[in-house]
């Protein structure tokens, strides 16, 4: 069944789309992340313009995390103090980050930027991802346990601006979240994800947060981030197509519950071990693009 | 069935106007709308009518049908290596080209017209007049005509003239799903002996309509607004399918 997709100018099979959302959802719920790293790039594949599916990614991001910020406040899993002053970073980000692709697609270098960046980042979160797992599962064949300090004081105690946040026990400097705040609305407006993969263990282990409020913070920030991405993306560069978030939400609804369902049944370091080297080969995915010879040496674009 | 009917009339005053018509072609479109609805896949109209003299008698006759559609500006880029990544590399802007393009006859233009009346009629893609700006390598104008003519959006003899019977003929017009909205001009012009003796000249709007047509305005019109009805929308479903799934 075909649907014309009028933001996109391009008619797709719908079932592919929800086909899509289904998988990416099936897979954001086994592994409790977003799943906008792979959704974007899949879009790019099947022939989405990308800047199309940069925007409506960030779209779906919002709609596919939203029920999980919902749930996470009921339990009192957020800390909104600490979702606030990340926001406050990621709306800078984000719009800065949305500027600057609008001034990338000017320039007809978009594809390029966006895979680029997919690579570069993905290719170390993945890596460091798996890496960890990889020593867990490993000390834990030998049988002892980790041993971690409490608390660890670094340079970054030492930062002015000083702030209490109650729910995470933690009385740091507001500079370290709203410089990652920002960090991941810039990556967010670029490349069209919530950034969960990236915020949760920047959470951990460069802020300390106690791990039961990570998520619902994360999720927090994500949901806010990725509507003011939809927003400023529909506005200046007028490449949301809501026909395509709804196809894809609609199947990343139903998924995420069959993930979540699964993952409870698999041990936490494998399952991040998986994680890890699932983004890992979407950055190997996209990096092979970059480097093969193009089947076409030219492209055209409307001069907007 | 609009169509068919609108065509047995045309047909129908066609005989009934008999041969005594001075006019040497009367043609017409199965349709003067092509709607972009959501469930739009590309669209196909028809070119049909009568000549006056039967087609290929002597002196032979030939039809030519030449559509086109709203002019665009296009970039085109070429990819270049830089550091083992391909990157796109030195580009020349074409400030207008027809967005689309379709030529067809029942013979060959080149076979049947000299280069003057070719280039003035502007038929077959050596006579677009592609005018560009920077970069004046040819190589990129050959990779418009490539790259257009790959997605469907320019054709040179893509379907043909085909004749029924002495006087009637018709041609196929097929829009790509990526077709452009806007008025399109369809000439249908009668060659004989080198020469163009007659031209008629159609129209044809295409323009979107029902929620495609809706949701391209208003995110066009009043992109704000249509931003935050996508928040709210996909913040909705989202929240709608948890409540959904989370039952079952």
């Amino acid at each position: 069944m075909q649907v014309y997709l009028p933001i996109a100018e391009m008619s797709v099979d719908a079932l592919l789309l929800l086909g899509i959302g289904f998988g990416v959802g099936w897979l954001s719920g086994l592994f409790g992340v977003g799943g906008g790293f792979l959704l974007t790039p899949l879009l790019m594949l099947i022939g989405i313009p990308s800047a199309v599916a940069v925007a409506s990614g960030a779209n779906q991001t919002l709609g596919a995390s939203v029920s999980g910020l919902i749930a996470q406040w009921r339990r009192g899993n957020v800390d909104w103090r600490m979702g606030l002053t990340l926001f406050a970073g990621g709306l800078l980000g984000s719009a800065l980050g949305v500027q600057t692709f609008a001034l990338l697609k000017r320039w007809g270098q978009v594809d390029v930027a966006v895979s680029l960046f997919y690579v570069v980042i993905l290719g170390i979160v993945g890596a460091l991802m798996v890496r960890e797992s990889i020593t867990a599962l490993l000390r834990r064949r030998r049988g002892s346990a980790p041993r971690r300090k409490l608390h660890e004081h670094t340079w970054l105690h030492g930062l002015p601006f000083k702030l209490r946040f109650r729910d995470s026990r933690l009385y740091i400097s507001v500079i370290p979240p709203l410089v990652i705040g920002f960090g991941i609305g810039m990556l967010s407006a670029i490349m069209g994800v919530g950034g969960g993969f990236m915020l949760v263990p920047a959470m951990i282990y460069i802020l300390g947060m106690p791990t039961a409020i990570v998520i619902g913070t994360s999720l927090f920030q994500v949901v806010f981030v990725s509507a003011n991405v939809t927003l400023l993306q529909a506005w200046q560069v007028g490449s949301v197509d809501i026909v395509l978030t709804m196809l894809l939400l609609v199947g990343g609804v139903a998924g995420a519950q069959f993930g979540a369902a699964m993952g409870t049944k698999l041990r936490g370091e494998e399952t991040r071990a998986l994680l890890g080297l699932l983004v890992l080969s979407v950055a190997i995915g996209l990096a092979w693009n970059l480097l093969q010879t193009p089947s076409r040496a030219f492209t055209i674009s409307p001069i907007s | 069935m609009k169509g068919f009917a609108r065509m047995l009339w045309v047909l129908g005053s066609l005989f009934g106007a008999g041969m005594a018509s001075a006019a040497p072609i009367t043609a017409e479109l199965s349709t003067d709308r092509v709607e972009i609805s959501t469930g739009f896949t590309g669209a196909s109209v028809l070119v049909f009518g009568a000549t006056q003299n039967p087609l290929g008698g002597d002196p032979p006759e030939d039809l030519i049908v030449v559509a086109t559609g709203p002019t665009q500006g296009v970039v085109v880029r070429r990819k270049i290596n830089v550091l083992g990544i391909w990157l796109n590399g030195p580009s020349t802007r074409f400030p207008e080209v027809p967005g689309f393009y379709a030529l067809a006859g029942t013979r060959r233009v080149w076979e049947i017209l000299p280069e003057e009346e070719r280039r003035q009629y502007r038929l077959g893609f050596d006579n677009l007049r592609l005018r560009n700006e920077g970069n004046r390598n040819p190589a990129f104008r050959a990779a418009l005509l490539e790259l257009k003519q790959a997605d469907g959006r320019w054709q040179e003899y893509a379907s043909p003239v085909s004749r029924a019977g002495e006087r009637l003929f018709s041609a196929r017009i097929a829009f790509p799903d990526t077709v452009q909205t806007g008025d399109y001009q369809i000439e249908v012009l009668l060659v004989r002996e080198n020469r163009v003796i007659a031209r008629q000249e159609l129209s044809l709007r295409v323009e979107r309509v029902g929620t495609a047509a809706d949701i391209a305005s208003l995110a066009r019109g009043q992109p704000l607004l249509y931003g935050v009805l996508c928040i709210v929308l996909a913040a909705l479903a989202g929240w709608l399918g948890s409540v959904l799934f989370r039952r079952n």
